[in-house]
């Protein structure tokens, strides 16, 4: 009975120890799970916000990428300014044990670090912030160095930074960037709400290792607008070596010249001398950017007769014929030195006082104007005003007003003096005469380029200054200052030019100084359908001369034959026939492969027919082949497309009538008859 | 060993090999059934894995694609510079005078070539004033 009852109590026991246990694991393991079910309920409702914005945090990162300035280019699409991403070294100062050994090495990898320099990077990373520049925007192969050095707590960023291809070129019209992308000067400050375009904000998920999975554009960056300048980078690079030249021929201290078109108001060219490198500004001294051209005020001198006889011409005081007696030579005024002409000139006519610059002679005339219409002159010619909107900085110049001009005053003013201008007034003044009597806003802004799309700025007239007939008169006086007068260091042969000179003693401190003079001359050519205006300001030239006539003059005739022969503007004096070419479109143009060997081996055969009297077959030659090949057999040719010669006229084999213009029909389509073959 | 300890069994032969267990259909299609959503629910958890996957795959692909553009646009723009750079007239012409030794033609060695597109003319009055 016992053994029965221990069997029978045996099995229950152990199910009983089980059972107990299996109720304490399942209460552990339910614990367990209402534990971290809790703590999830916690996580996930009570924290839910604060974990999500941490996750948020983590995961997401908002980045903004900075816009791209705008592009400057020239007048036809030449590069002046352009932004590329640069590199800069940034560090995390705490995570730089030995800042003294970071700052040799990273010193190391520059192209140019003093001992200076490098006690700046010390001090840079002895902080113990989380971030600071260390050298910002450095060169691609400086980058390449201090990224090999992998240098702990040292990381490079990139930055967009402002480069001019052409360096000084048009330094002072493009202006300059500052490190924080700000234009500080020129076009790059006077428009650069413009140009430098607005960030964008792109959100990028990463994963645990920081690496980007994807990103979404919230706002993309906006990229400045590019700028279109008026300026055409070849005269620019001509009136910039033109100035150089003459700057330094005549040990001068500085100088300006300006190439204006006269029928837009474009300005074509604005160099200054002494210039500087914008990719380098803040080496160079405040006074090196400062745009002479349109800040610095100079008394013209004789330039300014020209307005004294536009008033005269105009308002009927004189004629060109009116004769004026110039003697003695002077002319006093109470309380100043008398007022002297280079020369007797003795009863001239008013024509001749303009052409050999008498002072007498244009106080003369000057003082018949009066004060009144004098200076409502000066005034309608742009003196005394801003003129140009697209440069900051402008100065406006000094000019009288009619109540506070007495005689002696008065007659300062007709000659050129106690008046100040800026170069770009007086380029301006000078274009309305060339273009009958328009005061066009001088620009320095062609357009607009933004999204593609391009927007010109309109050419504005600000005021009629003189009738055309008066234009007409004037030009024909300024011609004869070229011709026989004070500028025939100006003339170039073939071309009229109409053009004055102008020479002014500098006053400093009050005083007009015996050895310092402003130099000038100011033109435009062809005098008849004026192209250019040219104006050359030589600042205290002590060569061999100071006067503008021997300094200015020969500038702008340098400046002016390159600028005709680059612009295409033919003689107008017995001008031979003009080789004409007609302009292509470019786009279906399709090159063809040039023969020049088989062109060459020809030359000599194809003038076989010339010498008995033949007109030679010139088909397939190039343009240039052609045109040495008719100038050598005494003709002149007309040119219409362009490639190489597909037609002729007179035809190959035709009588040979020198003197008679060739039509040469170019063509790239390869379409080029065989080389002598039959029409 | 205790006799006590002894257990007995009684052995009852039972010979139940002839029953044959008849083949339930129903049950038989419940399984197929069960078998086959169990199957498409795996295939749809895999399939849906597997896109995620995939869009993490190639968002890393579109980023990767992304920042070579990037560098890629930044090397033209680099080499546009470069270019513009060397077409300076200011370093062309020292070549040309300096390393080629060549000379500007003076005007008699040129001919101008006018275009046939010129720039509009003064007005009429000045030219006839002229």
């Amino acid at each position: 009975m016992f053994i029965k009852a221990n069997r029978e109590a045996k099995p229950a026991d152990w199910r009983t120890t089980v059972r107990s246990r299996v109720l304490v694991c399942a209460t552990l393991l339910g614990l367990w799970t209402a534990a971290i079910e809790a703590r999830l309920m916690y996580l996930q409702v009570f924290e839910h916000a604060d974990l999500a914005a941490r996750a948020e945090r983590q995961q997401n990162r908002t980045v903004s990428p900075a816009a791209k300035r705008g592009d400057i280019v020239d007048r036809k699409g030449r590069l002046l300014a352009y932004s590329v991403d640069a590199d800069t070294v940034a560090a995390v100062p705490s995570d730089i044990d030995d800042p003294n050994d970071v700052a040799a090495q990273i010193c190391h990898a520059l192209d140019e670090c003093n001992a200076e320099r490098r006690q700046a990077f010390v001090k840079k990373l002895s902080g113990r912030g989380s971030f600071a520049y260390v050298i910002r925007q450095i060169s691609p192969e400086e980058a390449r160095r201090v990224r090999a050095l992998a240098l702990p707590g040292i990381t490079l960023l990139k930055e967009s930074r402002r480069y001019y291809p052409n360096s000084e070129l048009a330094a002072h019209v493009v202006g300059y960037v500052g490190l924080d992308n700000v234009g500080l000067g020129g076009i790059e400050s006077a428009y650069d709400a413009q140009i430098r375009g607005s960030a964008g904000k792109l959100l990028i998920q990463t994963d645990n290792h920081n690496r980007a999975v994807f990103s979404r554009v919230e706002r993309p960056a906006t990229a400045g607008a590019g700028i279109e300048l008026t300026i055409d980078q070849y005269l620019q690079f001509v009136a910039e070596r033109e100035l150089r030249t003459g700057v330094e021929a005549n040990h001068a201290v500085g100088g300006s010249a300006i190439i204006m078109d006269p029928l837009t108001g474009e300005i074509l060219a604005l160099a200054n001398w002494p210039t500087f490198n914008p990719n380098a500004f803040g080496r160079v001294e405040d006074d090196l950017r400062r745009n002479r051209a349109i800040q610095t005020l100079y008394e013209p001198g004789s330039t300014f007769k020209i307005v004294t006889a536009s008033a005269a011409i105009e308002q009927k005081v004189i004629t060109p014929e009116t004769m004026i007696d110039t003697n003695p030579g002077s002319i006093t005024f109470p309380g100043r030195k008398p007022i002297y002409d280079t020369h007797k000139y003795g009863v001239i006519n008013f024509t001749d006082v303009i052409v050999k610059s008498s002072n007498v002679g244009a106080i003369k005339v000057g003082l018949r104007i009066g004060p009144e219409r004098l200076t409502q002159y000066v005034s309608k010619f742009g003196f005394g005003q801003t003129l140009a909107p697209d440069f900051k900085g402008e100065t406006a110049g000094i000019v009288w007003s009619a109540d506070k001009l007495n005689d002696s005053a008065l007659a300062s003013v007709s000659m050129g003096y106690q008046v100040g201008v800026t170069a770009l007034q007086m380029a301006t003044a000078v274009s309305s005469i060339a273009n009958g009597g328009h005061l066009l806003q001088p620009r320095v802004v062609r357009a607009f380029i933004k999204d593609g799309r391009r927007m010109e700025v309109a050419h504005k007239e600000m005021r009629r200054t003189i009738e055309p007939d008066t234009a007409a008169t004037l030009t024909t006086i300024m011609e004869q200052v070229v011709e026989r007068g004070t500028a025939r260091a100006a003339q170039i042969e073939g071309y009229t030019i109409a053009g004055k000179t102008g020479t002014a003693a500098k006053l400093v401190n009050g005083h007009y100084q015996k050895s310092d003079y402003n130099a000038s001359f100011v033109g435009f050519v062809p005098s008849r359908n004026p192209a250019l205006t040219i104006l050359v300001v030589i600042d205290s030239p002590h060569g061999n001369g100071y006067t503008g006539g021997a300094v200015s003059a020969p500038v702008f005739k340098r400046i002016a034959e390159a600028a005709l022969t680059y612009m295409g503007v033919g003689p107008n004096l017995n001008p031979p026939p003009p080789v004409m070419v007609a302009r292509h479109d470019p786009s279906v143009e399709q090159p063809i492969t040039p023969t020049p060997a088989k062109a060459a081996s020809l030359f000599a055969s194809m003038l076989e027919p010339a010498r008995d009297g033949l007109m030679p077959d010139l088909r397939g030659l190039s343009a240039r082949d052609a045109l040495r090949l008719l100038s050598r057999i005494g003709m002149s040719a007309r040119l219409s497309g362009s490639g190489f010669v597909v037609d002729q006229r007179p035809q190959a084999g035709s009588p040979l009538v020198r003197g008679v213009a060739c039509v040469l029909t170019l063509d790239r389509r390869g379409s080029t008859p065989a080389l002598g073959g039959p029409q | 060993m205790n006799a006590m300890d002894f257990e007995y069994a009684i052995k009852k032969d039972i010979r139940n090999n002839p029953i044959v267990r008849e083949v339930d259909e129903a049950r038989q299609r419940q399984l197929w059934r069960s078998v086959g959503i169990g199957l498409f629910l795996v295939i749809v958890l895999l399939f849906s894995a597997w896109q995620h996957f995939e869009l993490l795959r190639h968002g890393y692909q579109i980023e990767r694609m992304q920042q070579e553009r990037a560098a890629e646009e930044e090397i033209n723009r680099h080499l546009r510079l470069e270019v513009e750079t060397l077409r300076a007239p200011r370093r062309i012409e020292k070549i040309a005078t300096e390393q080629l030794h060549l000379v500007a033609p003076s005007r008699g060695q040129a001919i101008v070539i006018e275009r046939v597109t010129p720039s509009a003319p003064p007005d009429t009055s000045v030219v006839a004033a002229r």
